[in-house]
């Protein structure tokens, strides 16, 4: 099992739409997935039409493993599955910072599924916080969406600042640029700078800006059931090829 | 990720998600509209390996389907470039068809009409909670129809999926039927299969009667490959058939006294003369089976000289296929094969000896501890010097042992007999594979001796091939003959003389 987190200190990036259009790419190419929403707001649930869990709340998350695995839903589609979230993961980083070893306690509730999965896909809530910590830690590759303007530049600084000031493995972390729009200067300014100045690292698919993702609230479904052969579809794909590659995540493994 | 409380079901009758109705307590069914009815081949392999897996494998429409015991269904497109698993396109059909024996082809085992309807039980969100799909079967010929029901659950929706199988469960017509009958539902000409039967016995019954019931159970195998061996679907078709009259031939010559001396030599030589013609072709079946691994014994400097030799085999394979098929299709056989199944199915007039009216069961346990004895005693007598002929003798009486005791495994207890077999086996795998590279030593200079003697340019590359070939099957041979004392060494520990004891030694 590998575990790939999605994850971004700024809110409204594209965050939850990439986390789930990627499982579904995963899935579809025959990776038992799991895309674990660790976002209270439950955005990823509300895409699959999976209502919120009412059962795994406060610290159960951690501490109840029957319980974590009950909270599991299967998609509507083949080999993806759900664990939604719910508000009471607001509270996370409290729990956690009563709990002994705080950092690898996310690990540890995952491994409870550990033989179900070859990937989880973690959706991650937009802050620095002891929960993304442990979310650091416990997955083998970080994707970052970054919207290529200067907020979003200082943000992507800011984590890179973090995880050399926490010694952390930046070789986990995988930036691509989101919601791209080819018709703005800055954008296309910012891509080039970034580019050039963290060459290896980001992903070379870049995520156009598309009403197609924005649509997934009417479908309720991921971009690739309704809008494949679209061009945010396919750069989904792509996205998809360039990790699976990264990351060496195969079918079967 | 699918629960095990998955299922499929199979329901007499035509049962469409129509009948589901419209909802599930609070949740909605939703049914896609179903599809048109279309022509289906009902796909299987001449064992049935499909059938014994609890599977069904259907083509219809130009997709493959194949309806899993889980409750899950995999398809794909159908096109293929031949009838064996290897020659369908790569996708999750032919994955969970791994099981099927790469020698053997699918073939149809009935066709008919199919037609398949789809429901979803869906919450006020419209997530799905579990799937069901019914696809029904009617046969073309004078079979039943049946509807297969597969009922896919979604994780953590398990109270949801057993609501809808309950729901299945009342809108069927009849009781639930098992994957077994449902061949014999379908198409009441073909029956369940298997070439290597297990003879049922109930250890009531004499020795003669037992032996009657054997050679009755092969005959009938012999009989039902003989479509497939003139047609040449498969190599394993004749394979089958000389296994089974193999089998009626020991069941005559190892069953001593339960015929007359005089109706034992009759019957040895009938089944001997059945069998014989078949030989050649089956040696030569074997040999283009075999060919790549031949190719990777010798150098590829001398493939030339077996890249001819095959091309020789393969002609002379299908002058062979055709001499057979024209044999097994003539009325004469057909006439001389009904008078033996007429002669064991009423065996009156069949002519008894001593051992007839003993009980199955001691007259089993007197052969077999006999057998067992003389294996013992050839083998406890070879070492590394001991000539070919006692290790070939020691191969024979081993398979004899071998055959007595799976013709009598009914008479005891299934464990006791599989514990037996396993080391016995091991034994015999080695001791064949020694045999196995005498004879294609023998068989190659055979045929160094006939077909490549003429004196032709290309004679010479298949003799400096075959001299290379022969030189490294002998190096095999050597190295099997090396292991024989060791082999039998692990079958003769103290457990399994004691096994051997305990289950057939009379007190």
């Amino acid at each position: 099992m590998r575990i790939i987190a999605c994850y971004s200190n700024k809110g409204g990036v594209g965050k939850t739409a990439t986390s789930v259009n990627l499982a579904y790419a995963a899935a579809q190419a025959g990776l038992r997935t799991l895309i674990c929403d660790l976002d209270p707001q439950g955005a990823s649930g509300f895409y699959f039409r999976i209502k919120p869990s009412k059962k795994l709340v406060e610290d159960k998350f951690f501490k109840d493993e029957a319980r974590f695995i009950k909270s599991i839903r299967g998609s509507d589609f083949d080999m993806l599955d759900v664990l939604p979230a719910n508000m009471t993961f607001r509270d996370f980083d409290i729990f956690l910072s009563r709990m002994k070893n705080s950092q690898s306690r996310l690990k540890k509730a995952l491994k409870a599924v550990d033989n179900d999965y070859d990937l989880i896909l973690l959706d991650c809530a937009p802050n620095i916080s002891t929960l993304s910590e442990s979310v650091f830690k416990a997955a083998d590759g970080i994707i970052v969406p970054v919207i290529p303007t200067t907020l979003s530049e200082r943000t992507l600084e800011q984590l890179l600042d973090f995880f050399k000031e926490h010694k952390l493995d930046r070789k986990k972390l995988a930036p691509f640029f989101s919601m791209v729009q080819a018709s703005k200067k800055l954008h296309t300014e910012t891509m080039e700078r970034l580019g050039t100045e963290y060459s290896k690292m980001f992903l070379n698919t870049p995520l156009p800006f598309s009403t197609d993702v924005e649509k997934m609230g009417v479908h309720r479904a991921p971009v690739g059931t309704y809008a494949s052969n679209r061009p945010v579809g396919k750069a989904y794909a792509a996205l998809w090829d360039e990790i699976q590659d990264r990351f060496g995540l195969k079918a079967g493994k | 990720m699918t629960p095990d409380t998955s299922d499929m079901l199979i329901l007499a009758g035509a049962v469409s998600a129509d009948a589901l109705g419209e909802t599930l307590g609070k949740l909605a069914l939703d049914k896609p509209d179903a599809t048109e009815p279309a022509g289906f081949e009902l796909l299987d392999s001449f064992d049935q390996a499909v059938r014994k897996s609890g599977a069904v494998l259907i083509d219809s429409g130009g997709t493959l389907h194949l309806m899993q015991p889980g409750g899950v269904v995999k398809s794909q497109a159908a096109k293929r470039r031949g009838n064996y698993v290897a020659d369908l396109a790569d996708g999750p059909v032919k994955d969970a068809l791994s099981f099927v024996s790469d020698l053997r082809t699918l073939q149809v085992v009935g066709r008919g009409t199919l037609q398949q309807s789809f429901a979803a039980a869906k919450d006020d969100e419209e997530k799905t909670h579990a799937r069901v799909r019914f696809s029904t079967l009617a046969p073309a010929g004078g079979g039943e129809e049946i509807t297969l029901v597969s009922l896919q659950p979604l994780r953590g929706y398990e109270k949801s999926f057993e609501a809808l199988g309950s729901r299945v469960q009342t809108v069927a017509d009849g009781p639930e039927l098992k994957a077994r009958d449902l061949y014999a539902r379908l198409f009441p000409e073909t029956h369940d299969f298997d070439p290597k039967p297990t003879v049922a016995m109930s250890g009531d019954e004499t020795a003669f009667q037992a032996a009657i019931d054997i050679i009755r159970a092969f005959l009938d195998v012999a009989r039902r490959t003989e479509a497939g061996v003139i047609a040449d679907y498969d190599t394993e078709y004749l394979h089958d058939y000389r296994v089974a009259l193999r089998k009626i031939r020991s069941v005559i010559s190892l069953f001593k006294g339960v015929f007359s001396d005089e109706e034992t030599a009759r019957l040895k030589e009938t089944f001997s003369d059945l069998m014989a013609p078949t030989g050649r072709l089956r040696d030569l079946d074997v040999y283009l089976l075999e060919r790549d691994t031949y190719f990777d014994l010798v150098p590829p400097a001398m493939h030339d000289g077996l890249t001819a030799m095959f091309d020789m085999f393969a002609k002379e394979r299908n002058a062979a296929q055709r001499a057979i098929a024209r044999r097994l299709g003539s009325a004469d056989y057909a006439k001389q094969m009904q008078k033996l199944q007429a002669q064991f199915a009423d065996p009156k007039k069949l002519k008894r000896g001593p051992q007839a009216d003993r009980p199955a069961h001691d007259y089993a346990c007197a052969l077999i501890w006999k057998r067992y004895r003389k294996v013992c005693k050839i083998a406890r007598s070879i070492d590394d010097q001991t000539p070919d002929e006692e290790v070939h003798e020691l191969r024979i009486s081993c398979k004899k042992l071998r055959y007595l005791m799976e013709f009598f495994a009914p008479l005891f207890p299934a464990k006791d007999i599989k514990g037996l077999i396993k080391p016995l086996k091991v034994l015999q795998d080695n001791l064949g594979l020694f045999n196995d590279y005498s004879v294609q030593q023998e068989s190659l200079q055979d045929f160094l001796d006939q077909k490549a003697g003429r004196g032709r340019k290309q004679d010479l590359v298949i003799a400096r091939s075959i001299g290379a070939l022969i030189a490294v099957l002998h190096q095999r041979q050597l190295k099997e003959r090396s292991r024989v004392v060791a082999s039998f060494a692990q079958f003769d520990s103290a457990e399994t003389q004691d096994a051997f004891r305990a289950l057939f030694k009379e007190t």
